[in-house]
């Protein structure tokens, strides 16, 4: 009964600010002010949103106000309500609120691909269907400097549902060859922990890690779905730059009040739907955004002693049904053992190949379930054969599919070889190298509740989906009770 | 009779055995152990263990380059042991090599640092200590066969040199690369890809630049010496 109420004071306080509107949807230039801490439902609950700073005054902010032409801010993409992400739903509410005219449809990225008719709902059928938006990347990748990377493979397109990859003006063949993936939007949240754990060289790799190009010193290289950006200041030029479709680049001023900004907002699911809050004293201590805002960045949590997301203890023997299955959920995570086979950057780098480990084995970093070391990884979500698309043969696929031709200097994909069929080569479109075709970074398990579809293709459309892949992958060989639990637990996050 | 099959065991003892096979993975009750099947008999290779092990397990879907002697002393986890061992993974893909046996009764895995499970206790990184080196200092990084990846055993000389070349202001860092050539024991030779060492020596030339090392000059040796321990960098920091 106590849970009830407490419960129902939640939803009745969630988001105070928004009161009157009929959206909570930020829209840029909206002049509003952000509360230190609000709440936002989602269908399996609540999730919190804390500023640590204190109250976010949004006029003139560079974050929530355009700098480019075509109308977008960074928190078009970046929504409180999504856990500083956004969902697929979220995308079909404001198709049809605006009637197709939201800048985040904008035709540039927010359509399969500029050059088809921008007032069709199905020219931006990736980004209603899966939250996806066009990340166009040069090939060959470029240096720094602008010259052109060595590459270790041949790319192309094999099917090309969007007409991106082969259009004259726009693809591979076009006077500025582009690769056009398809990708989610990550959580501008909990950024401490993604921008922490950086080593000189490079775990997985063996070579350098990337530097920040203002001090010279190494980056983590978890930053962005191929970490092709080493730091939030830079990854804020190529986001106005590109989503944003700047003529000039933003000031000093505006990039250091963005990651001011991005460095002090944090996300997470707070309340279960009908459990109600978790963040309740006797807890793991690590759900809701004030655990992520007041624990510690980059602490290793694979091991008993300190594990990645605490102690559950007491939710396992309570009567609660939802918070004994939240712990059951945590005990398969940390504990479950099973084969973690033919995973690149995960078998490969001296585990051997398969290895009998568990879920935290790669989700090791305490509070978010990131690699602590720079964390692209293929798990097999783009690459075939165990991508969850239809085959390359199968018409109804919505995704590019490319092949990949690996020189035979280069090593090649250690568990695909020479050849590779693939819907996203990831990392490898930045590094150029094989090994690291469909090679994605590991990204934070914080908020997801708020943002479905999942993987970095929007692949799984819940968090059901995501387990019942993992168990599919891996042959986990999971009970259904069992991937209630792993659903719960995640949803929890 | 009985002094003839002494004898004979003696040189099997001794025995260096070369060879290129498939890796058999063997499931028991803690972490699995790998091995590997040459001529009918099966050898012991190791047991998983953390990234920070001297010993960088196999991998299935590739056959792995055993260089060994046969060791004295019981079979473990049923392969015969093989000491002092290096192993190699083959880069090219082979989807024959996907042998995983299950756990059976009576086979256990030798004990481990780190289970299957999470860990129990910190990483020992006590060898990551700086050391009291002066003077000219060699540190030597050892790879796998035709491999030019930095293991993390390599990632900790690596660091070292750094170091040192830092703390000392080194005048002079010498980076040289060599590659290996090892006959099997069926009489086959097995020589490193050409460009190897140079590939190994710029790499690690480029992981000293980066980490703020001047004065790092860089050669190979393109002809191949014999054995693992050939499959190497030196760096040579000199204060």
């Amino acid at each position: 009964m106590h849970r009830l109420f407490v419960f129902l004071g939640i939803a009745v306080t969630l988001s105070a600010q928004y009161q009157g509107l009929k959206s909570t949807w930020v829209e840029p230039s909206s002049n509003i002010v952000l509360p230190a801490s609000d709440t936002f439902d989602n269908s399996n609950g609540t999730v919190g949103i804390i500023n640590a700073a204190g109250p976010v005054n949004t006029e003139g902010h560079p974050f929530f106000v355009p700098l480019g032409t075509n109308g977008r801010a960074c928190v078009n993409c970046h929504q409180p309500t999504y856990a500083m992400s956004l969902s697929a739903a979220s995308m079909v509410e404001r198709w049809i609120t605006t009637g197709g005219k939201d800048p985040v449809f904008a035709a540039f990225d927010g359509s399969n691909c500029p050059n088809l008719p921008q007032d069709q709902k199905s020219s931006h059928s990736l980004l209603l269907n899966r939250g996806l938006f066009r990340i166009p990347l040069p090939w060959p990748p470029k240096n720094s400097d602008g010259s052109p990377k060595p590459v270790e493979f041949k790319i192309e397109v094999v099917r090309d549902p969007t007409g991106c990859n082969t259009s004259a003006e726009y693809g591979l063949r076009s006077s500025e060859p582009t690769i056009s993936v398809y990708r989610r939007p990550r959580p501008a949240a909990n950024l401490k922990y993604v921008m922490s754990g950086a080593q000189a060289i490079v775990l997985k790799t063996g070579m350098p890690a990337d530097v920040d190009p203002e001090t010279g010193k190494p980056v983590p290289m978890n930053l962005m779905s191929d970490a092709r950006e080493p730091t939030l200041k830079t990854q804020a030029v190529s986001a106005i730059m590109g989503h944003e479709q700047a003529g000039g680049a933003p000031t000093q001023k505006q990039l250091d009040k963005i990651v001011e900004f991005e460095s002090q907002v944090y996300a997470a699911q707070i309340a279960h739907i009908w459990a109600g809050p978790l963040e309740l004293p006797g807890g793991p201590g690590t759900l809701g955004p004030a655990a992520l805002r007041d624990r510690r960045a980059g602490v290793l949590g694979d091991n008993e002693y300190d594990p990645v997301f605490g102690r559950f203890d007491n939710w396992r023997k309570g009567s609660d049904y939802y918070r004994a299955s939240v712990a059951r959920g945590a005990d398969i995570f940390m504990f479950r053992q099973f084969w973690i086979r033919d995973t690149a950057h995960i078998n490969s780098i001296g585990l051997g190949n398969p290895v009998k480990r568990t879920c935290a084995t790669c989700h090791n970093a305490q509070t978010t379930g990131q690699d602590l070391s720079a964390g692209w990884v293929d798990v097999g979500t783009t690459n075939f054969p165990t991508w969850t698309e239809p085959s390359t043969w199968a018409e109804s696929s919505e995704l590019p599919v490319f092949k990949i031709t690996c020189s035979a200097k280069a090593d090649p994909h250690p568990y695909l070889g020479r050849v590779i069929y693939t819907t996203d080569p990831g990392r490898a479109l930045i590094s150029g190298r094989c090994v690291d075709v469909g090679s994605i970074v590991m990204q934070q398990l914080r908020g997801l509740a708020a943002r479905p579809p999942y993987f970095v293709n929007g692949s799984a459309k819940t968090l059901r989906e995501v387990v019942d892949y993992y168990d599919r992958r891996f042959d986990m060989k999971l009970s259904d009770a069992e991937k209630e639990d792993l659903v719960n637990f995640l949803g929890a996050l | 009779m009985r002094f003839c099959l002494l004898l004979a065991g003696v040189t099997a003892f001794a025995q260096q055995l070369n060879f290129v096979a498939c890796p058999v993975v063997r499931d028991t009750k803690t972490v699995p152990c790998f091995l590997a099947e040459y001529e009918g008999e099966l050898y012991y290779l190791g047991i998983q263990q953390d990234i920070t092990s001297d010993f960088h397990p196999p991998q299935l879907k590739h056959e792995v380059l055993v260089e060994g002697t046969v060791a004295a002393g019981p079979r473990v986890c049923g392969g015969i042991p093989l000491k002092p061992l290096s192993i190699s993974v083959i880069k090219e893909v082979n989807l024959a090599c996907n042998t995983l046996l299950p756990a059976e009764p009576g086979i256990e895995a030798p004990p481990a640092a780190r289970g299957a499970g999470p860990a129990t206790h910190p990483l020992d990184i006590s060898s990551a200590k700086p050391k009291e080196l002066t003077g000219p200092q060699e540190f030597t990084i050892l790879y796998s066969f035709n491999d030019d990846f930095l293991e993390y055993a390599g990632n900790r000389v690596v660091n070292e040199a750094i170091d040192y070349a830092k703390r000392t202001g080194a005048s002079s860092v010498k980076v040289t690369g060599y590659r290996e050539s090892t006959v099997l024991s069926n009489g086959t030779r097995l020589v490193e890809k050409d460009a190897i060492a140079e590939k190994r020596a710029e790499n690690i030339a480029a992981l000293l630049r980066g980490s703020g090392v001047s004065g790092v000059s860089i050669s190979s040796k393109d002809e191949p010496e014999s054995g693992p321990a050939a499959r190497r960098v030196a760096v040579v920091v000199t204060p």
